[in-house]
């Protein structure tokens, strides 16, 4: 079945790109007139990037493998682009990189905190809605510097062969109860959801973690609950890391993403999850200021809101769409996974990128020094 | 050594130490070469895990690494860089390596110091600096950059074995050939060089696999368009490992071998002359 | 005589080599140590945050800590293997050499790999103990200090095996051999006769072995945990993560001075010159 609609989407890709590019042989100012009436931006003539190249940055692993299946192929297929990946992405990276000038990324994968932070920073080229079809997407996931591209959410992954299923862990005060659940704790290096967990951990009601993390004993509330766990803590910084981490039980349970959790279950890993307070959150792609590619890069983040294609992500990593009409080709057994489905979020909250976008920086700076002490 | 109870308190302590000394020399011999082995091993499992023993043989891990655009690119980048890199640390080294044996600079030692620095100076701190000053003069990401970095960091090793080589060369051989009209560089040529060329085949090689081993600096210096296979190994090792990465480590270790094998043809050829 | 050139003439050769190095290495060095005292603005305010947070302290001691542990591991595993090189028969010095010099040229970051591999938690070592019953549980060899040593030890053992080598093979046997006919006991006659005779060399490699540990960068940062990070480490982060070059200048030039006075200080007690580079 799945082949088959990919059959068709080639088919009927390739019909619109025949049209466009017959019309663009008649003449330039055409083509363009053929694009705006027709609702087709420019950028997605056949062959328009053809020996361009544009850098893809994001998180590694699976999901880095849907993205690459799922928009760059296409992209490049269709436009002669040729689409470099790199990663894992790493905020104080892509900070330092565009602080440098020129920057190595043209197109990123960032989480909304970072797009909110950055944006104060001026880290990211302000997108050009005439070469996107923002129109595909809910409106909450356009942003004037980026396009969401998934929903997905934090969530409480255990070993079922360390911890079996009906018994496992179900809130961050469980998790963090090392005599419960014996084994390693497996937590995200990084202060953006650690702190929120940290403090759902100590006892705070979730609706309350952002009233709480707003003062100074609040953050140092959630710093001192990690101590309190840090000897048995394995951090991981690439998603690949967590599954790896949680699939060979070097770590009994801890914090991971819902789309990883899928990912190493479907191929026979003996992991599960709870959406017990998880913490949903969402990715955009971005143009670092300074990058050069911005036509080909453009064009790759236009491909990411067709709806065929992030079916077709969702369907390998299962994280949500954000083109409502992406739904409708999801495979039935992927639904229960998604964070967006809405059981699952009622049983969690969204992360407050609001507080992030002032808080980051001082807190990453804060959590590094942590770290190393 | 003859057994039993004639033996004094010491020779017995002695044969004991003996024993206890072998069996050290066969941990400590496992202990460097065993884990290149396994990996050479995983390579070629069929299981998707980097698991030992593997469950079966397979090639498609090699498949995998040729039939993949990424890896290929970053290989052939890689001999992009070692081939002009080694070339370069080698005419260079040599050179200088013959002008610091030959001449008599008054500052003969504080120069050798200096071209042996890149090799004594923490990595870290060259690809640092390299990588700062590159980013000033646009030759970041780049493969003139890369090859520049890398023959710095090459030239020391040439520079050692030459030196080493012409230290035992009788520079009276020269001195004669030139009194008998012969000019320096025919002199060089005739006489010097074949004696030395082991060293310099040495250097040559060692150069060579040194650029292709070469991580710290090409991960400061390298960007996605350009990148040395050590860089794309890096990063995969810190994502998603699987048995591609064996197999990769697996040619980047037969490649040392061979460049060791070569190496010590040469040697063994030039002791032979010798003698 | 046409075309002849000075002894001093020769001395031009010494030129391009040296040019590519005054400007790809000694000038990007030397920009980078000035980032200490010039960055953020003029002034030794680098150096009073490496003093003043402890973070950064326990870094540099973290680093010195692992470095010595991996020159005694070193000493006390190359010592024996050293010693059955230069003095057993011609056939065991082949072998021992080639399984010396086999790792020695194969990359550092293959030989990490493989101890990733093997120090897993399903690894081969986890897997041996636990079939030997000499654990019930899989080890933690890995991503913590355990891992660092036993990696660094592994990967820096060529740099003592060599000087220990080579002064060993000097070592006039024929006295502690008349010492045992006399009939002291082997192990007196070896600390008394052969140890000290064997002392220059252990201290090159062992000066060797730890000036290399000080500046390790890709074992730690595979093996090593959140908590073992070593000063080489703190650099690269403080660059590619940071952005911060100042303080790296400031790392790096507490880094340069450190390996140059252990440097000093072997010249002055052993003399001569440290046998350089990877053979």
């Amino acid at each position: 079945m799945k082949t088959m609609s990919d059959g068709l989407e080639h088919f009927l890709s390739s019909l619109k790109d025949a049209q466009v590019s017959r019309r663009s042989v008649l003449g330039g100012g055409a083509a363009l007139a053929a694009a705006g009436v027709l609702g087709w931006p420019a950028a997605a003539r056949a062959g328009a990037f053809d020996g361009q190249t544009v850098v893809f940055t994001s998180w590694g692993g699976s999901y880095q493998d849907a993205e690459k299946a799922a928009y760059c192929e296409p992209f490049a297929k269709k436009t002669g682009a040729t689409v470099l990946q790199d990663g894992p992405m790493n905020n104080a990276k892509f900070r330092t990189m565009v602080e440098g000038g020129s920057p190595d990324w043209d197109v990123v994968d960032v989480t909304i905190e970072f797009l909110y932070n950055g944006v104060e920073s001026g880290l990211f080229e302000k997108l050009d809605r005439s070469k996107i079809h923002t129109d595909r997407l809910k409106p909450e996931f356009v942003h004037d510097y980026g396009m969401g591209c998934i929903a997905w959410s934090y969530n409480i992954g255990f070993n079922t062969n360390l911890i079996p299923k009906g018994k496992h862990p179900t809130s961050w005060a469980d998790v963090f109860d090392l005599k419960k659940f014996p084994g390693q704790r497996l937590m995200r290096d990084r202060v953006a959801p650690q702190l929120e967990i940290g403090l759902m951990a100590d006892g705070v009601e979730p609706a309350k973690v952002y009233e709480v993390l707003a003062t100074e004993e609040g953050i140092k509330r959630a710093f001192g609950k990690l101590d309190s766990i840090r000897d048995n803590v394995v951090w991981w910084e690439t998603n690949s890391q967590s599954q790896q981490l949680l699939a060979d039980g070097e770590v009994s349970c801890g914090t991971i993403l819902n789309g990883r959790v899928y990912d190493a279950a479907k191929k026979g890993a003996p992991i599960d999850l709870d959406w017990g307070q998880n913490i949903q959150s969402v990715d955009y792609l971005v143009i670092p200021k300074g990058a050069k590619n911005l036509g080909p890069a453009h064009g790759l983040i236009d491909e990411m809101t067709v709806a065929e294609n992030q079916a077709k992500l969702a369907n390998m990593i299962a994280y949500s769409p954000t083109n409502p009409d992406a739904f409708a080709s999801i495979d039935k057994e992927i639904a229960p996974w998604l964070s967006t489905k809405p059981e699952n979020a009622a049983k969690g909250f969204v992360i407050n990128a609001e507080f992030w976008r002032e808080r980051l920086d001082e807190l990453a700076q804060r959590w590094s020094e942590w770290k190393l002490s | 050594m003859t057994g039993g109870e004639e033996l004094s308190a010491a020779g017995r302590g002695a044969v004991w130490w003996h024993r206890l000394r072998a069996l050290i020399c066969v941990l400590v011999g496992l202990y460097l070469v065993a884990p290149l082995v396994i990996v050479l091993i995983i390579s070629f499992s069929s299981a998707p895990f980097l698991s030992f023993p593997p469950p079966g043989l397979s090639l498609q891990w090699y498949d995998n690494l040729f039939g993949n655009p990424v890896w290929l690119r970053s290989l052939i980048t890689s001999i992009e860089i070692l081939v002009p890199t080694s070339i370069l640390a080698t005419l260079l080294g040599t050179a200088a390596a013959y002008g610091l044996a030959r001449s008599r600079l008054p500052a003969a030692a504080a120069i050798q110091g200096f071209l042996m620095a890149p090799v004594v100076v923490p990595v870290i701190i060259t690809a640092a600096g390299i990588f700062g000053f590159f980013r000033h003069i646009g030759l970041n990401g780049t493969l003139p950059g890369l090859i520049l970095a890398h023959t710095v960091l090459t030239v020391p090793y040439v520079v050692a074995t030459v030196g080493a080589a012409l230290s035992v060369v009788d520079a009276r051989l020269e001195d004669a050939a030139r009194t008998l009209g012969a000019s320096p560089l025919v002199c060089f040529r005739r006489i010097t060089l074949p004696l030395i060329l082991p060293a310099v085949l040495s250097g040559l090689l060692f150069a060579m696999v040194t650029s292709f081993d070469e991580l710290i600096v090409s991960l400061f210096i390298s960007t996605p368009r350009v990148r040395p296979v050590t860089v794309q190994m890096w990063s995969n090792i810190r994502g998603d490992v699987d048995p591609t990465i064996a197999a990769i480590a697996t040619l980047l270790f037969g490649f040392s071998l061979l460049a060791l094998l070569a190496d010590h043809l040469a040697r063994r050829r030039s002791a032979g002359g010798a003698r | 005589m046409q075309g002849s050139l000075k002894p001093g003439g020769y001395g031009l050769l010494v030129l391009p080599a040296c040019a590519l190095l005054l400007v790809f290495f000694a000038y990007p060095v030397f920009w980078l140590l000035l980032r200490s005292i010039s960055e953020p603005h003029w002034g030794f305010a680098n150096f009073q945050v490496l003093y003043e947070r402890s973070i950064y302290l326990k870094v540099l001691l973290n680093t010195v800590v692992i470095s010595l542990l991996v020159t005694l591991c070193c000493a006390v595993i190359g010592y024996p293997l050293a010693y059955t090189m230069a003095h057993g028969g011609p056939r065991v010095r082949r072998l021992l050499t080639f399984v010396v010099l086999v790792p020695f040229w194969t990359s550092i970051l293959v030989r990490t790999f493989a101890w990733m591999v093997i120090l897993q938690r399903q690894g081969l070592i986890n897997d041996l103990l636990l079939w030997l019953g000499l654990t019930e549980r899989p080890l933690a060899l890995v991503y913590n200090r355990t891992g660092v040593l036993i990696g660094m030890t592994q990967i820096l053992l060529p740099f003592m095996i060599f000087p220990l080598y080579s002064v060993m093979l000097r070592i006039d046997r024929s006295c502690s051999w008349a010492a045992a006919t006399l009939g002291a006991p082997p192990l007196r006659n070896f600390l008394r006769i052969y140890l000290p005779l064997s002392l220059p060399g252990l201290m090159t490699g062992g000066t060797l072995v730890f000036i290399v540990s000080l500046g390790y960068f890709i074992t730690p940062a595979l093996l090593g945990g959140q908590r073992d990070i070593m000063i080489a480490q703190l650099i690269e982060q403080q660059i590619s993560n940071f952005g911060n070059w100042g303080l790296a200048g400031a790392l790096s030039l507490v880094l340069l001075a450190g390996t140059a006075l252990c440097l000093a200080l072997v010249r002055r007690f052993v003399g001569g010159q440290a046998p350089w580079g990877r053979r």
